[in-house]
């Protein structure tokens, strides 16, 4: 929660009228997240995250640049949604093993890094290849759709 | 094991897919960079999630008396490493949880490691209690995916009643001819003095009661009384059980029924066992501790099941209710049928004493209005029905929880010998 609530206070940042209505769709995704967390719906976490997110892009619609910080709002997203997951799916009559919790910490830590770094390579090459043109976009939506396609692949198996 | 993707897998794919078909349509470099990392974790998560292989077994002590500890123990090997494995242990009726751990449990094993659960779980009713089912869910590093099933071998515990000490008991009318504990009516070579004889040929000179002799100047000799086994048939009613919180009339039951097969076991009787009920059971009479045991482990799967035909004594095969044994039958007095069978049992000449036991702990009275009228009639036709018995001439007594078992058994001592008395 308090990673959707640091996205909401950064996404107030990026100024202007647009900059309060991200930060208020963003301060939602953080109110609903609790309400998720306090009630145990699982469902409820992708449409806070998404609310976050949301947020941020309302917030960043004047700005013509590309957020350098952007990578690390999505990984507080995904922390917040691996963090709240692991809230709800917690059951205090289940007795977790000290290396379970700290093997599940190591895991979401390892994760919520790597994807950061994936971003900041995103990020990066989105500044670099900075030449219009219609090449650029039916790369990255190729890669869009491979990149679903390979995660729906994975699914399936 | 069944596959099971998590709510997470799904939200991720979603939330991805969502972000970079947005990010595509708006031309925002930020939306692939708020996607990419759930992009990232679903491809990282399904790629670890490779499906855990191991073995898990579960044993258990076989035999334990009611209110004993019982040590569960899971073995589990596994072939591969799985990051979580959740084990959840269901504990029967009649068997509680003990310890701090309780019966769900979370692990984490490497590949080629071994991990042994305790669970420590208290027998708190006899029976027998299979334990389980067992339920196992091997989990990814990034619970996207979970691999659920259940031990499809789990033990079953059986636990026996625990058994008042019995310092005397009811002792039958008549003995069998096999050497035993009680004393013969009958005269015979034994240790219990009987009477004086005039001596005839073939008498042994120890035998001889010289005292006797000296005083009527002839050759007398002592008369005894031989120690004889008895036959003893424990006649349980399974016809009906007055339960209330956990506890019923057929626990009480069962328990007598072992404390009585003990105590005559020890004494070198033959006992035999006949639950009476929506299914008719029967143990033959035999002696030692290994029939001390099969009564026992009869007793367990006694049950009540709900029947509504009529049952009488005649379906009982004949060598259950072998001549000039001792019956004695426990029961809440409910159903007509059983006490239609005592008194079948009585009018055949059969030695029959009953233990009564009483419903009422298990009931609690109407506060008021016809319910309550209609309960208390219903307890002065249970004392109708006890007196009715009695004048049958079976000695009843009624056996209230609380009350030690001893205490009925010479209730139903006293009733006995002052029957004979009045009979002589």
């Amino acid at each position: 929660m308090a990673s959707l609530a640091a996205v909401a206070l950064y996404a107030a940042t990026a100024g202007g009228v647009l900059a309060i209505a991200g930060e208020s769709i963003a301060a939602g995704g953080a109110v609903v997240l609790a309400a998720g967390i306090a009630l145990r719906t699982p469902f409820v976490v992708p449409w806070s995250v998404a609310l976050a997110g949301a947020g941020y892009v309302v917030a960043r619609e004047r700005h013509a640049v590309a957020d350098g910080w952007a990578p690390l709002v999505g990984a507080a997203l995904l922390l917040a949604a691996e963090l709240a997951a692991w809230s709800i799916a917690h059951d205090r009559r289940i007795d977790e093993e000290r290396a379970v919790v700290l093997r599940q910490a190591a895991t979401v830590a390892a994760v919520v890094l790597g994807a950061a770094f994936v971003g900041f390579v995103l990020v990066g090459a989105a500044g670099i290849s900075s030449s219009p043109g219609a090449l650029p976009i039916v790369l990255g939506a190729a890669a869009a759709v491979a990149a679903v396609g390979l995660v729906g692949k994975l699914l399936r198996q | 094991m069944i596959r099971r993707a998590s709510p997470k897998l799904v939200a991720y794919a979603n939330l991805s897919a969502v972000g970079l078909l947005t990010a595509l349509v708006l031309g925002r470099p930020e939306l692939v960079a708020l996607a990419a990392p759930f992009l990232v974790a679903l491809g990282a998560g399904l790629v670890l999630a490779s499906p855990p292989r191991f073995s898990a077994e579960l044993s258990a002590d076989e035999r334990v008396v009611e209110g004993d500890l019982i040590e569960a123990r899971l073995a589990v090997a596994a072939a591969t490493s799985v990051a979580r494995l959740d084990v959840y242990l269901r504990v029967p009726e009649g068997l509680e949880a003990g310890g701090e751990q309780g019966t769900a449990r979370a692990i984490s094993l490497r590949r080629g490691e071994t991990r042994d659960l305790d669970f420590e779980l208290t027998a708190r009713l006899w029976g027998a209690h299979a334990l389980g089912p067992l339920y196992l869910r091997a989990r990814d590093p990034l619970g996207l995916v979970s691999w659920e099933g259940m031990l499809a071998r789990t033990p079953s515990v059986r636990v026996y009643p625990k058994e008042d000490t019995l310092r005397r008991i009811v002792h039958p009318r008549d003995t069998q001819v096999f050497s035993g504990s009680e004393v013969a009516r009958r005269k015979g070579e034994g240790i219990e003095f009987a009477d004086v004889r005039p001596w005839t040929s073939g008498d042994a000179v120890k035998r001889v009661n010289w005292r006797a002799t000296a005083r009527r100047g002839e050759l007398w000799v002592n008369e005894s009384h031989p120690e004889r086994n008895t036959d003893v048939i424990l006649f349980v009613d399974s016809f009906a059980d007055a339960r209330q919180a956990g506890a019923g009339t057929l626990d009480l039951a069962v328990r007598a029924t072992a404390a009585l097969a003990d105590a005559y076991i020890h004494r070198r009787d033959r006992v035999g066992l006949v639950s009476f009920g929506g299914i008719l059971r029967w143990l033959l009479p035999g002696m030692g501790t290994v029939q001390l045991y099969r009564i026992i482990d009869a007793l367990l799967d006694t049950e009540v099941i709900l029947s509504y035909y009529w049952t009488e004594i005649d379906v009982l095969p004949r060598r259950t209710l072998p001549p000039n044994a001792l019956v004695v039958a426990l029961s809440p007095l409910l159903d007509r049928r059983f006490v239609g069978a005592l008194l079948d049992l009585r009018a055949r000449g059969v030695d029959l004493a009953v233990v009564d036991i009483s419903p009422l702990p298990f009931t609690t009275r109407p506060a008021g209005g016809l319910d309550a009228v209609a309960y208390d009639i219903w307890t002065l036709r249970r004392d109708a029905l006890r007196h009715r018995l009695q004048q049958a001439g079976v000695a009843v007594a009624e056996w209230r929880e609380d009350a030690p078992l001893q205490a009925v058994l010479e209730e139903v001592r006293s009733f006995r010998r002052y029957a004979r008395a009045a009979h002589v």
